[in-house]
């Protein structure tokens, strides 16, 4: 075991930690807020709106993260229209279209999170704010959405972890994350086992905050659900 | 005078099953009026008609004198015509149920502004007041910034009376306030609701507490079969039942 080495490599991983982390909060940032509607067209009782919603699921969570990172960083080039047209700074780019790919994907699972916590909300509570002649929008503001997502707290802090860990596929479309440093370290020094351990425990470190910080969100939000106090 | 409260006709079916079969009520101010009778009569399905949790199959709902509008769509249901106006009123039903309902995320107090703050824009600091000063009526003021789920039934139950006086209703719904409560809680959350009643507060309960409904309605309405069958002063309708069947709920009841 090459220790010298591990050491070395260990501050240009961190730099790749870096850019690991924005991908993952500004897909998650946004995925959150398009998984909310996605969540509600599901729930809706329009038709064609659920089969919308039903359809982008299916499509999501059917197929691996890396096929659709290909599709949309090497596919959307295809089109001569999209490559004239003004979206084509956004696409040339493969930060973005990580980005793209990992939004959309976490969109979908959080959106299944998210509609078993609105369904979970118990249907008298439900009935009681409306008897105090909250209009929808103020229903689901003040009392439905709170219960859900402290309802869907915890299994959506699966769903970070797991996103912290998809953002290395991103490393095959030449964007430089953790995973992308590590492979061009790898590439120059053929040691595997070390720089995989160093990029590993940084990982490690990073889901550790996040698990923190989950716990520490579910402290502060649910203090009714606490076990002792 | 217009009623505070009146029910014209109302019918109301779950699939072939007849809960309502036309019933109608009339509650002028001040009036507390108790409706009794066997589970599955229809008398949570006519209160939760009153306010809309239900929409009735036809009748009409009067509130101070307004009509709640509806109408019937394609395929024959009745529905209100204007959203803001359903809230608008029920904003001045307030509704007391069985399972107290409170919301689990928000502390006593938080619960009892709640509504006044967010539909009826009270200002904050006039709301914390005026509910605090209602938790106190109720006697849990010291529970205030406890959740739900740290109280006892009757506690909640006291809460959720709290919170349906901060909306300063017109009238008072009950519905089954003390079926889930604990036998020796049951007495806590009826002294309340008789405090309310000598207040000559507006209230429809629904009940099976028969020694509060002959002492505190002014009214009493025998719901049976989705039919008014008896309806009159509590002391007639307890000491003098006329209907066959009003005897024999009395007699298995009392």
């Amino acid at each position: 075991m090459n220790y010298e080495l591990m050491i070395e490599t260990f501050p240009k991983l961190l730099m790749g930690s870096y850019i690991t982390i924005q991908l993952v909060t500004i897909s998650l940032f946004i995925g959150l807020f398009l998984a909310v509607g996605l969540a509600l067209l599901r729930l809706s009782s329009n038709s064609f709106l659920i089969f919308f919603a039903k359809t982008y699921i299916f499509y999501f969570r059917g197929t691996p993260l890396l096929v659709q990172i290909f599709l949309i960083y090497y596919g959307i080039g295809q089109f001569e229209s999209v490559r004239e047209s003004v979206f084509w700074v956004f696409f040339k780019e493969a930060y973005w279209c990580g980005i793209l790919a990992l939004t959309l994907n976490t969109c979908a699972y959080s959106s299944e999170i998210i509609r078993g916590g609105i369904q979970s909300v118990p249907l008298g509570q439900i009935e009681s704010a409306k008897s105090t002649g909250m209009s929808r929008f103020l229903l689901y503001r003040r009392i439905i959405l709170p219960i859900a997502f402290r309802q869907a707290l915890p299994a959506y802090g699966n769903e970070m972890i797991l996103m912290v860990k998809a953002t290395s596929l991103v490393s095959t479309i030449t964007i430089m994350d953790i995973t992308g440093i590590a492979r061009l370290v790898i590439a120059k020094t053929f040691s595997p086992v070390e720089i995989f351990i160093v990029a590993g425990l940084i990982y490690l470190t990073i889901n550790f905050a996040v698990t923190r910080l989950v716990s520490f969100c579910e402290y502060k939000l649910t203090p009714h659900l606490r076990y002792n106090e | 005078m217009t009623s505070a409260l009146e029910i014209r006709n109302l019918k109301k079916s779950f699939g072939s099953l007849e809960v309502l079969r036309d019933v109608s009520l009339n509650a002028q101010q001040g009036e507390v009026i108790c409706i009794i009778g066997t589970s599955g009569s229809g008398k949570s399905t006519f209160l939760r008609c009153i306010n809309l949790l239900e929409t009735p199959d036809s009748g009409e709902v009067l509130v101070k004198g307004e009509l709640i509008k509806m109408k019937r769509n394609k395929n024959g249901k009745l529905n209100p015509i204007d959203q803001n106006q359903v809230d608008r009123i029920r904003s001045k039903l307030s509704m007391v149920f069985q399972d107290f309902n409170l919301w689990s995320h928000m502390t006593i107090l938080q619960n009892v502004i709640e509504a006044p703050i967010y539909v009826q824009k009270v200002e904050k600091k006039e709301a914390i007041q005026n509910g605090l000063s209602l938790l106190e009526k109720v006697g849990i003021v010291e529970k205030a910034s406890q959740y739900p789920s740290s109280l006892s039934g009757g506690q909640q139950q006291r809460a959720a009376i709290a919170r349906a006086l901060a909306m300063k209703p017109d009238v008072l719904l009950f519905d089954e306030p003390t079926s889930s409560l604990d036998p020796e809680l049951v007495s806590e959350v009826l002294k309340v609701m008789k405090s309310l009643a000598e207040e000559g507060r507006t209230m429809i309960i629904v009940t099976h507490e028969m020694g509060f409904a002959k002492e505190v309605s002014s009214k009493t309405i025998f719901l049976d079969e989705g039919r008014i069958e008896e309806e009159g002063k509590p002391n007639d309708i307890f000491n003098r039942p006329k209907s066959r069947r009003l005897k024999q709920f009395l007699a298995a009841n009392l």
